[in-house]
C-alpha cells in the first residue's frame, strides 16, 4: 500500500507534524511506502522529512491522507486525482478568539473552517482525532466520521518522577494563544501565591505573536512578579524535565481538539486540573479534576492548594492517570488507524 | 480526600463568596483593532528578514540582499501601491466605526426608559 500524507503546515514543534511523522513510522513498519508533504514549511523544518506540497504528484491506487489543521491555499488540488482520500480533522480553533489579538490568524481560521467543510464533502473517508472533532465534522457534513485517536508513544518520554522536592510548581504546556487562556492560569496562580509565596508557574509554548506574548508577560509581572517562567522550543528531554518538576498540570483552555500535554502529564504522574471544554473531558475521563465555566479564579486557586497539599488525592489522581493512558495504548491506536486506512472501519 | 469531585467541592466551598466566574481574555481597547489596522497600513519590509535557512547560507543571504537593492526602484513602487490601498481601507474602516459609534450613541439616547414609550414623549 502507498500512503501520501498532506499537512497544512509543518514545523519541528508542531503536534500535527509530530503525529504525521509518527504515522509514517508505523507505515514503514507495515511495509507501506509513500511520502509526506506540507503546504507551508517552517524554516527550521527538515526538508528530508516533509517536502513542499507543490512537489506532490498524486498517483493512481495510492491513499492521500490529509491532516487538516488550518487553511492552506491550493489544498483542494490534492483531491483532484483519482487517489482514495482520507481527511483527518485535527480541529480548527473558532476565529472569534483571534480577532482582538491577531486578525490574520482569525482570517485563517475562518477560511480554514470553510475549507474543511469543502474538503470533507469530497473526501472518501472522514476521521477526527477525538470524538469531539468527529462529532463537529459529522454535524457539518452529515456523514459518518471515524475516530482515530492521537498516537501516543510513551517509550520516548523517559521515566516518571520519584518524589517532590522544592517549591510547588504549576505547569501548562501549549501555544500561548487566547483560547488556551494562559491569562487565567496566571491570574489563578497569582491568587494561589498569596498563601504560597514560594510557588512557581511554568508556561511552555510558542506565542501566537510577539505582542500577545508580551501582554502575557506584563500580566505575569503584575500579578506574580518573578514567579512565572515562559519557555519555548524545548527539546524533548527538557520538556520531560519540566513535567518531572511539576506538582500540578493546570489546563484552562476554552477550546481543545485533543490536548496531548494532558496525556504527557498522566505519563509523568502529574495531577491534572483542567477546564471541561472541547475534547478535554473525553481525554481526561475521571483521571483529573474538571472545572466548569462557573468556577472562577478563587476556586481554581483553592483547588491548586488542595491538589498540591493532599497526598492521598495526589496518589489517587496519579493512579487514575496511569489507568487512563490504557485508553490510548499505542498498539490499539495503531490498529484503529490501520483498519481505517484499509477501509475496514475504525 | 479520595476523589477529584471531593477536591472540587472542597475548593468551591473554600472559595465561596470570593468572586464569580473567570472574566474574558486579556481586556482589549475597543478601538485597538482600527489602530492596529492603521499602524500596519504603511508597509515597511525589513531587509534583515531576508536570509537563507540553508546551512552555510551566508552567500545566498548576501546575494538575495544585493538583488533587493538592485530592484529597489521596483519595490518602492510596489510598496507605495500596497500602502496606498492599505491606508484607504484603514481610513474607510475608521470612518465606518465612527459612524457606527455615532448611530449607537443616538439610538442609545433615543431609547425609551423603563415604563416609558416613545409616543408619550
Amino acid at each position: 500500500m502507498r500512503v501520501t500524507q498532506v499537512l497544512c503546515a509543518a514545523g519541528p514543534v508542531d503536534a500535527v507534524t509530530n503525529q504525521a511523522l509518527a504515522w509514517r513510522g508505523l507505515f514503514d513498519r507495515w511495509g507501506w511506502d509513500g511520502a509526506d508533504f506540507a503546504a507551508t514549511l517552517a524554516p527550521d523544518m527538515r526538508r528530508a522529512a516533509i517536502r513542499p506540497l507543490r512537489e506532490l504528484q498524486p498517483a493512481d491506487g495510492e491513499i492521500v491522507l490529509i491532516h487538516y489543521s488550518g487553511f492552506a491555499r491550493d489544498l483542494e488540488r490534492v483531491l483532484d486525482g483519482s487517489a482514495r482520500t482520507v481527511l483527518v480533522s485535527h480541529n480548527v480553533t473558532p476565529p472569534d478568539y483571534f480577532w482582538p489579538y491577531e486578525p490574520v490568524e482569525g482570517v485563517r481560521c475562518t477560511l480554514g473552517r470553510e475549507q474543511l467543510a469543502q474538503l470533507a464533502a469530497c473526501a472518501d473517508t472522514l476521521a477526527g482525532v477525538s470524538e469531539y472533532n468527529a462529532r463537529e465534522l459529522g454535524e457539518a457534513t452529515g456523514r459518518e466520521v471515524a475516530v482515530i485517536p492521537v498516537l501516543f508513544d510513551r517509550t520516548g518520554l523517559g521515566p516518571v518522577r520519584d518524589a517532590a522536592f522544592g517549591p510547588p510548581t504549576i505547569l501548562f504546556v501549549g501555544r500561548l494563544a487566547p483560547h488556551k487562556r494562559q491569562d487565567l492560569v496566571i491570574r489563578a496562580f497569582g491568587e494561589y501565591r498569596r498563601w504560597r509565596e514560594d510557588a512557581e508557574l511554568v508556561l511552555v509554548g510558542t506565542p501566537l505573536s510577539p505582542s500577545f506574548g508580551s501582554q502575557l508577560r506584563r500580566l505575569a509581572a503584575e500579578v506574580a512578579p518573578g514567579a512565572v517562567t515562559f519557555e519555548t522550543s524545548l527539546s524533548a528531554s527538557r520538556l520531560a524535565e519540566r513535567y518531572r518538576d511539576a506538582d500540578v498540570f493546570l489546563c484552562l483552555s476554552e477550546h481543545e481538539g485533543f490536548c496531548i500535554p494532558l496525556l504527557e502529564a498522566f505519563h509523568f504522574g502529574v495531577p491534572v486540573i483542567a477546564r471541561d471544554a472541547g475534547a478535554v473531558r473525553e481525554v481526561v475521563g475521571n483521571a483529573g479534576v474538571l472545572l466548569e465555566a462557573k468556577d472562577g479564579v478563587a476556586t481554581i486557586a483553592e483547588l491548586l492548594d488542595v491538589v498540591v497539599e493532599d497526598q492521598e488525592l495526589r496518589a489517587e489522581l496519579r493512579a487514575r492517570g496511569e489507568w487512563r493512558l490504557e485508553a490510548y495504548d499505542y498498539e490499539s491506536t495503531a490498529e484503529r488507524l490501520r483498519r481505517t486506512l484499509e477501509g475496514r472501519g475504525a | 480526600m479520595k476523589s477529584p469531585e471531593e477536591a472540587l467541592a472542597a475548593a468551591r466551598s473554600r472559595a465561596a463568596g470570593a468572586g464569580g466566574p473567570a472574566g474574558p481574555p486579556l481586556p482589549e481597547d475597543p478601538t485597538a483593532a482600527a489602530k492596529r489596522l492603521a499602524r500596519w497600513a504603511i508597509i515597511e519590509p525589513d531587509e534583515a528578514a531576508v536570509y537563507s535557512t540553508r546551512r552555510f547560507g551566508g552567500p545566498i543571504t548576501a546575494f538575495k540582499r544585493v538583488l533587493i537593492r538592485l530592484l529597489r526602484q521596483y519595490f518602492v513602487q510596489v510598496n507605495a501601491q500596497q500602502s496606498r490601498f492599505n491606508a484607504d481601507v484603514a481610513a474607510h474602516v475608521m470612518r465606518l466605526e465612527e459612524r457606527v459609534g455615532e448611530l449607537e450613541r443616538r439610538t442609545g439616547a433615543d431609547e425609551p426608559g423603563p415604563g416609558e414609550d416613545r409616543a408619550s414623549r
